[in-house]
C-alpha cells in the first residue's frame, strides 16, 4: 500500500499543484511555457544556461524527496528556488548517469501527462453526472496498478491523487489537505495569487505540511 | 445490491448491445448512451498510459458516489460494462458469465455480423435467466 502522487487542478484546467511520493516512473520535466511557475520544482522546466548544475541537485536528491527546504525563509511562489540552489557535490558519474536513464525512461512529459489526467477526471465526472441523473459525483477509479481519488471542491479546486490500487477509500484525505494545509498556506497565504493563471500555489509550507499529512497516514508505506 | 444495466462496447467504441434492469440511474436515449460509451472507450485507452509504475491495464472499475461501472476487457478488444450499485461485489464474476454467454448466443451465431449490434434472442433470454430483473 502505498500512495504515488498528488494533482492540484484549478477550475481554469490548470495544474497549480504537484507532489509525488513513491512513483518509480517520474515524468519528464515539462517543456519551457507549457505550465505555470510555481507548480513543482521536480518537474518544472530547467533553464539552458545552468541546465547541468540543476538537473545533478535534482537527480542527487532521492526520488522520494519532493522537498526542498534549502532556502529557510518563507515565499509564496518558489518560482527560482531550484535556480538558487548552491550545486551539490556531482555524484560519481555512474549513479548519475544511471539516475537519468531511470528518469527518462518516463513516458510522458509533466505538461502532457497532466492534460491527460485532467481530461480523463473531467470526462469521467461528467459521465456519472449524467448516468446518475442527479448531482453526483465521480470519486474513483482502480486499474491494475493504482487507483486515481478526486475531491472536487465547490470553488472548482480538484484535488487528485494516485494511489496503490488495493487502498480505499482515501477522499477523506483529500478533504484533510483541503481544510488543512490548503486554506492554511495557500488560502490564507496573502503572497499566493490564487487564480491568477500566471502561478501555481506551490511554497514551502505547504509542500512540507502536506508531506507530512500524507507520510503520517496508515496507507502511506 | 442492485444491477442497473450492461454494456457492450466493441473494439472500435461502439455500443453493440445495452440494456437496463433494476431502476436507480437516469433513463437516457440510445444516443446518449452510444456516446457515453465513445467516451468509455477513449477513458479506458487514457487510463492505462497514467500509471505510476510500469504498464497497466485501462480501469477496472469506475466509482460514483452510489453506483460504480465494472469493466471486463476481453483480449479481442471487446468490453463488458456492468452497472451495479457500490456494495455489489459479484459484477467480476457475473461479467465472466455473460462473456461465457455471448461466446455462445453471439460468436456462435452464424447470422451474427462481428462487431455490429446484438440482435439475439437467445441472448436477451439467457442474460434475462442470469441476472434477472436485476434486484
Amino acid at each position: 500500500m502505498t500512495i504515488y502522487s498528488l494533482y492540484i487542478f484549478d477550475r481554469h484546467c490548470t495544474c497549480v499543484y504537484y507532489q509525488d511520493w513513491h512513483r518509480t516512473k517520474r515524468p519528464k520535466p515539462a517543456v519551457e511555457g507549457s505550465i505555470l511557475p510555481a507548480v513543482s520544482q521536480v518537474i518544472s522546466p530547467v533553464a539552458i544556461s545552468d541546465t547541468a548544475t540543476v538537473n545533478a541537485s535534482t537527480f542527487n536528491n532521492s526520488p522520494r524527496n519532493t522537498l526542498s527546504s534549502s532556502t529557510g525563509i518563507v515565499i509564496a511562489t518558489n518560482e527560482s528556488v531550484a535556480r538558487s540552489t548552491p550545486p551539490l557535490p556531482p555524484p560519481s558519474s555512474t549513479t548519475l548517469v544511471q539516475q537519468q536513464q531511470g528518469a527518462s525512461s518516463a513516458g510522458l512529459p509533466f505538461d502532457e501527462e497532466a492534460k491527460l489526467v485532467y481530461g480523463v477526471v473531467l470526462s469521467l465526472r461528467n459521465m456519472v453526472k449524467k448516468l446518475s441523473g442527479r448531482d453526483e459525483s465521480f470519486t474513483s477509479y482502480r486499474t491494475s496498478t493504482y487507483r486515481l481519488h478526486l475531491y472536487e471542491t465547490i470553488s472548482g479546486y480538484k484535488f487528485v491523487m494516485l494511489t496503490d490500487p488495493k487502498t480505499d477509500y482515501l477522499r477523506f484525505v483529500l478533504r484533510q489537505i483541503y481544510a488543512g494545509p490548503f486554506i492554511e498556506y495557500v488560502v490564507r497565504n496573502p503572497l499566493v495569487k490564487m487564480d491568477s493563471k500566471e502561478y501555481g500555489i506551490d511554497n514551502e509550507y505547504f509542500r512540507t505540511s502536506v508531506d507530512r499529512l500524507v507520510r503520517g497516514l496508515s496507507v502511506f508505506a | 445490491m442492485a444491477i442497473h444495466g450492461l454494456w457492450i462496447i466493441n473494439k472500435a467504441g461502439g455500443l453493440v448491445y445495452q440494456r437496463n434492469f433494476a431502476d436507480g440511474l437516469a433513463q437516457l436515449t440510445s444516443n446518449e448512451y452510444l456516446v457515453l460509451a465513445g467516451t468509455l472507450h477513449g477513458i479506458h485507452a487514457i487510463t492505462s498510459r497514467l500509471s505510476p509504475t510500469g504498464s497497466s491495464s485501462g480501469a477496472e472499475v469506475i466509482e460514483g458516489e452510489t453506483f460504480k461501472l465494472t469493466i471486463h476487457l476481453t483480449l479481442t478488444g471487446t468490453k463488458f460494462v456492468l452497472l451495479t450499485s457500490l456494495v455489489e461485489t459479484t459484477a467480476e464474476v457475473i461479467l465472466q458469465k455473460v462473456y461465457e454467454i455471448y461466446a455462445d448466443a453471439v460468436m456462435k451465431n452464424p447470422f451474427h455480423t462481428p462487431e455490429m449490434p446484438i440482435r439475439s434472442e437467445g441472448f436477451d433470454s439467457k442474460i434475462t435467466t442470469l441476472i434477472g430483473s436485476g434486484q
